[in-house]
């Protein structure tokens, strides 16, 4: 066991460090084009670099000031990208990959429905085959970015008589495509819009845009959202990203307010739990290294990040007293780094209630350790095994 | 940057687990009524003693094993899991007392004794209110020709009524100092502890014949409370997946309304929870024995972060695995009282969580100042 961390005269940094020295403000194709974009996939699109090197990595852009493209673009980069890699063509490869790691194109998530969020498996889009094309009708939501995307990732129903995880396909989308809807969603926060609904009405999609085989459709969609949530497993406020309890201390001590025995105690048990999340994103990380396959760890590790992070911007706000309740006010300060969209405590506060329902509600994640990694009896699902087409029509306790 | 238990620590683990589950035996402490007596300390130590255990991290200048805190997790960790009973704490609280406060000679002589077998130790430190620093009640030792003689009592002396040799917290001339006494000397009396799988005991002292440790008497406390903070940590992390599988056990056999009672997301949701702090602690213990091992500025933070946070989440495992099986649960016969008296005993021991969140807050106040 050893902590630490690749040294700055690591010449794996000092290569690095001198290609951002030489290119202080890089495009985004620049970055692509380096294998800096996606660095830990295989050539030509990565570097192939192992988590060690992706560490170095990381540090760097942090260093030369570049947000990654990660984070600017995480469903091309992270999410959805990655699964063309493992399910896609070649064709679709290098169709959609340069643009996606140039940040050319943006891409979005389309899996939750109106009836299909917890539930996902009960959604009802539709994709119906028309020779050499796909017909998808329905409505997807909770779409972030969806409104400034050229492509979307949407998972689709091909098998309506199949039971209702397995008739499901998914399908790369130009979201510039007639039939295709987008509609922001003004969350609770006033801010910008993250999140959209989006229509789909007779939108034709090539054959060559499905990814896998029909039916894929479920695993790939687990694959993806398993992914996302161990990059969650982080001690930031807000999705693993954002202010840390590590920044919340600093700003309590920095103010005084440290010394309030109502603050105090609870300060110094979020600073430990936030230590820990650390922690387990090295476990994490180092089990990577040391080619432990990838569990479920990550949903264990969301489970505790996001009552963390809820915990954290609520001590914040309180810290701040009647004073924080005004728009935009920030009496508690923050180190002057890069967090991105929550880079103030207010409106991590108010985001903040989203943590446990995105990438899947609390509750769900509870239901999926449990049975998952615990061992323990599945929740009853009486439409699990029926084929999709005949849910609803009799009562499940009658077929 | 590696944060994964190497193979050899994984066979360490295994053999300390196999060596346990075969001698550990609950059953006596089951009985209605049953004290800390019928809890075999004496005849586990033995075979314990010669497996090297009292030796683990005596360093092997000394006669001991030389193995670091990752090591000594895995096996305390075991220890923890089947709440083994038997003196190995109070033999680590005396050998890093004298690790930390005694002169070479003193070294080679006293830890010589405990890495062959042949002595334990116990540690008398706290005032009978579980005051850790020097008080009023302090010990009082006097000057006695070439030797000294103390007198006063200490309180919740872990394993003193099993130990050869106590190392007892003093004052002489105004200053906490160490002192070795012979236990005969001693008058040591079991308290009626309610983690009867634990001797902690009175030690009364009245004019004991008492070597002084020659060493720096300062350096003693920090160097052996950040230890015992890693013991109850490790001890506690261990107790965690131990009560988690077995109600988890339990949860899959018991029917209730026709399904077992973990199917329902009341239980299931319990149990995902105790398996987040779970792990949450394991890497909090794990990190501790590592910054303790390479010496790491961060130790000290990282030992009272550990302690804090598993001894608390030790506590609600075992609360909420008593809950899940139920009354029968909350009978003597069943083994869960003894988790829920030892987490219970664990986050009051050497300070209630709240106390080392306290050191924490300091620490980093002390840092940012």
């Amino acid at each position: 066991m050893d902590f630490t961390f690749p040294a700055d005269d690591d010449p794996r940094r000092i290569e690095i460090r001198a290609w951002f020295e030489a290119n202080p403000d890089p495009s985004g194709k620049q970055i692509a084009d380096r294998g800096l974009a996606a660095a830990n996939w295989p050539e030509p699109w990565g570097l192939g670099a192992d988590p060690e090197m992706m560490l170095i990595i990381e540090s760097e852009f942090e260093r030369a000031g570049v947000v990654m493209p990660s984070l600017h673009n995480p469903i091309a980069v992270n999410q959805c990208g990655q699964s063309l890699l493992a399910w896609g063509t070649d064709a679709q490869r290098q169709e959609l990959l340069p643009d996606a790691l140039s940040g050319k194109s943006q891409w979005c998530m389309l899996f939750s429905e109106p009836a299909g969020g917890s539930d996902l498996g009960a959604l009802r889009t539709t994709a119906r085959r028309e020779g050499d094309h796909y017909v998808i009708n329905g409505q997807k939501i909770w779409n972030s970015g969806a409104d400034r995307s050229q492509i979307g990732v949407v998972i689709a129903r091909t098998d309506p008589a199949a039971p209702k995880h397995k008739g499901l396909t998914q399908f790369i989308v130009d979201m510039n495509a007639p039939g295709i809807t987008v509609r922001p969603i003004i969350d609770m926060t006033g801010e910008d819009n993250e999140y959209n609904e989006v229509f789909f009405e007779e939108v034709r999609v090539p054959v060559t845009r499905r990814l896998g085989e029909e039916g894929d459709g479920w695993r790939i969609t687990m694959e993806q959202l398993q992914t996302e949530r161990q990059s969650m497993t982080k001690p930031g406020a807000v999705w693993g990203m954002g202010p840390t309890a590590r920044d919340l201390m600093d700003g309590l001590i920095k103010t005084g307010r440290i010394a309030d025995p109502l603050i105090r105690d609870e300060a110094a048990r979020l600073y430990i739990e936030g230590e820990l999340l650390r922690l387990i994103s090295f476990r994490h990380l180092s089990n990577k290294i040391n080619g432990k396959p990838a569990g479920l760890e990550g949903n264990a590790g969301k489970m505790v990040a996001s009552p963390h992070g809820q915990a954290l911007t609520d001590l914040a706000k309180r810290s701040q007293g009647v004073a924080g309740m005004v728009y935009g006010k920030d009496v508690l300060p923050l180190p002057d780094k890069h967090f991105g969209l929550f880079d103030n405590w207010d409106y991590a506060y108010w985001f903040s209630p989203a943590t446990t329902l995105g990438v899947g509600t609390q509750e769900i994640l509870k239901n999926t350790i449990a049975e998952r990694v615990l061992g323990l009896p599945r929740d009853s699902d009486p439409t699990a095994r029926m084929p999709f087409n005949e849910i609803g029509r009799a009562s499940p306790k009658a077929a | 940057m590696n944060f994964t238990l190497s193979d050899d620590h994984i066979a360490l683990r295994d053999s300390a687990r196999g060596f346990l589950e075969k001698e550990v035996d609950l059953a006596p402490l089951l009985v209605p009524g049953a004290t800390v007596e019928q809890a075999g300390y004496g005849p586990l130590w033995t075979k314990a003693a010669g497996l090297g255990w009292p030796g683990m991290v005596v360093p092997e200048a000394y006669g001991g094993l030389g193995m670091d805190y990752l090591d000594l997790i895995m096996v305390i960790g075991e220890a923890g899991r089947t709440l083994a009973s038997m003196p190995l704490f109070g033999t680590l609280a005396g050998s890093w007392a004298i690790e930390a406060g005694g002169d070479e000679t003193q070294k080679a002589e006293l830890l010589g004794t405990v890495a062959a077998g042949e002595a334990k130790l116990a540690l008398a430190v706290a005032d009978a209110n579980g005051s850790y620093e020097p008080g009023a009640a302090e010990v009082k030792a006097a000057r006695d020709g070439d030797g000294y003689r103390l007198t006063g009592t200490r309180a919740f002396v872990v394993d003193a009524a099993s130990a050869d040799r106590l190392v007892v917290a003093a004052e002489l001339d105004g200053a906490r100092r160490w002192f070795v006494v012979d236990a005969a000397a001693a008058q040591i009396e079991r308290l009626d502890w309610r983690d009867i799988t634990r001797e902690v005991c009175s030690v009364r002292l009245e004019g004991a014949a008492a070597t002084l440790l020659a060493g720096d008497a300062d350096a003693v406390w920090p160097f052996v409370r950040d230890r015992l903070y890693l013991v109850l940590a490790a001890e506690s992390a261990a107790g965690i997946e131990a009560v988690l599988a077995d109600a988890i056990g339990y949860a899959n056999e018991r029917v209730a309304f026709g399904r077992p009672i973990g199917a329902f997301q009341a239980i299931k949701h319990q149990l995902a929870e105790i398996a987040g702090q779970s792990e949450c602690a394991n890497v909090g213990v794990q990190y501790a024995a590592w910054a303790l091992s390479a010496g790491d500025e961060t130790a000290p933070l990282a030992a009272a972060m550990a302690q804090s946070y598993a001894s608390e989440a030790y506590r609600a495992a075992t609360h909420r695995n008593i809950q899940i099986f139920g009354a029968i649960g909350f009978t003597w016969e069943m083994k869960n009282h003894l988790f829920y008296k030892r987490a219970r005993c664990n986050a009051e021991l050497l300070g209630a969580p709240s106390r080392q969140r306290e050191d924490v807050v300091r620490i980093l106040e002390r840092k940012a100042a």
